[in-house]
């Protein structure tokens, strides 16, 4: 093994216990040192990505998933007969999805599609209320109206700097109290709904030609959140739904 | 004859457990390394074991689990945050575990460390990272990935090169002229 080649391996695989490698690592105190030198900034390496620490809650919350019983439960509840229906509609879903790319991403039912379109439409009658408002709202004022919706907001750093400007009940389930709070996003307001025992049991995205966003299963309720289209929402999905605890 | 579903459901429910016990750990971190953020690596896990659960019948065999659920993690990695939003640079000083070192020298090593990995390009990060904290061979990361092996070993060998670079600078400065060009 020539000297480039044996670098190749020693770079790419210091851990290498091929008979030939081994035996001309062997063959010079340079090599020796430079393998040794590779596996100690390997033990490094590896030790640095091990000490990031995990949630202490990430394994219950694993082992806890509603959506799991959920699961177990639709499956379990379904007879036979209804799960060749609900393969039938799968199928026309599926279709539905090759011809509209975008505007779903599970398998809503129609009282999904439904509460889509009402979602749009609610969001086109607020805009107009929020849309040029500039001062933040208080965390106290934002609790007060998620309160009524049956949760609240951790007190969190990050959370103060999304500047939440809006903060109003919603209407946006007809059976039950809602929350709807708007923040500045990076292309114009981005709308937080959170509503309490609304209909949505999957995620499915929400799409127009100015909107865009996702209805979302939440704990005791569904998040819904609306920007304009290219709007990065995950991240403030990730902040709203790691921050927000439902009291309910 | 089949099972009944409750049984399946009982069965699916602890080999989903067993999985998340013994995976957990590393499918979060291999997820803070890919978005090196907390929250989102947490909201990656928690989307990713949800997948697994759902698709769990095609996971044929368990010693495979671990490559099954670092591919689902990318793909949502992929799915739900790289297309929004720019890597990020920093990472954050909490997500550092405090039992390891209490010197302040080793601290600052491993934090110049996590700052090295975090500003390697992903094409260097992620195999070497598979590699190293994975425990992967070069042909499961080109699995992983969707590369060929040769690509793989290029990216270890740099990935390696630009480290060394940093933490042992009085190594041959003409290092970098010998890397394989295989790509």
């Amino acid at each position: 093994m020539d000297d480039l080649e044996f670098r190749r391996n020693a770079f790419a695989d210091p851990q290498n216990q091929d008979p030939e490698f081994l035996a001309a690592a062997r063959s010079s105190p340079e090599r020796t040192a430079l393998l040794q030198q590779l596996q100690a900034l390997d033990a490094r390496v590896s030790a640095a990505a091990q000490s990031i620490a995990v949630p202490s809650e990430l394994k219950a919350r694993l082992m806890a998933r509603e959506e799991l019983a959920a699961n177990d439960a639709i499956v379990a509840s379904k007879p036979k007969t209804t799960r060749y229906i609900a393969v039938a509609a799968s199928l026309v879903v599926a279709l539905g999805l090759i011809l509209s790319p975008g505007l779903i991403t599970a398998r809503p039912s129609a009282s999904d599609l439904k509460f889509h379109d009402e979602v749009i439409g609610h969001v086109y009658r607020e805009v107009a209320r929020y849309d040029t408002k500039r001062e933040d709202a208080s965390l106290a004022q934002i609790n007060s109206v998620l309160k009524e919706a049956g949760g609240h907001l951790r007190n969190e750093e990050r959370i103060k700097q999304m500047h939440i400007k809006f903060a109003n009940g919603c209407n946006i389930a007809s059976n039950s109290k809602g929350a709807h709070i708007v923040l500045d996003g990076e292309k114009g307001s981005v709308s937080v709904m959170v509503v309490h025992n609304s209909p949505v049991t999957t995620t499915f995205d929400v799409n127009d030609s100015r909107f865009a966003g996702k209805i979302i299963p939440f704990g005791e309720g569904n998040l819904i959140i609306v920007g304009e289209k290219d709007e990065p929402l995950d991240k403030y999905q990730a902040m709203i739904s790691d921050a927000f605890e439902w009291s309910i | 004859m089949s099972e009944t579903p409750v049984l399946d459901d009982r069965r699916k429910r602890v080999r989903y457990e067993a999985l998340v016990d013994a995976l957990y750990q590393d499918v979060y971190r291999y997820a803070y390394w890919l978005c090196k953020n907390g929250a989102l690596a947490e909201d990656l896990v928690q989307e990713t074991f949800l997948r697994a659960w759902r698709s769990l019948d095609s996971l044929q065999n368990d010693k495979a689990a671990k490559a099954w659920l670092f591919t689902i993690l990318r793909r949502e990695n992929a799915r739900l945050y790289e297309r929004y939003r720019p890597e990020l640079v920093d990472i954050e000083d909490q997500s550092i575990a405090d039992s390891f070192e209490s010197e302040p020298d080793q601290r600052l090593d491993r934090r110049l460390l996590h700052e090295a990995i975090a500003s390697l390009e992903k094409d260097y990060r992620e195999p070497l990272l598979l590699q190293v904290v994975g425990g992967f061979s070069g042909k499961e990361i080109a699995a992983i990935l969707d590369l060929n092996n040769n690509t793989v070993m290029t990216r270890l060998f740099r990935a390696r090169g630009k480290l060394k670079h940093v933490f042992f600078p009085d190594g041959n400065p003409d290092e970098s002229l010998d890397e394989p060009q295989d790509e």
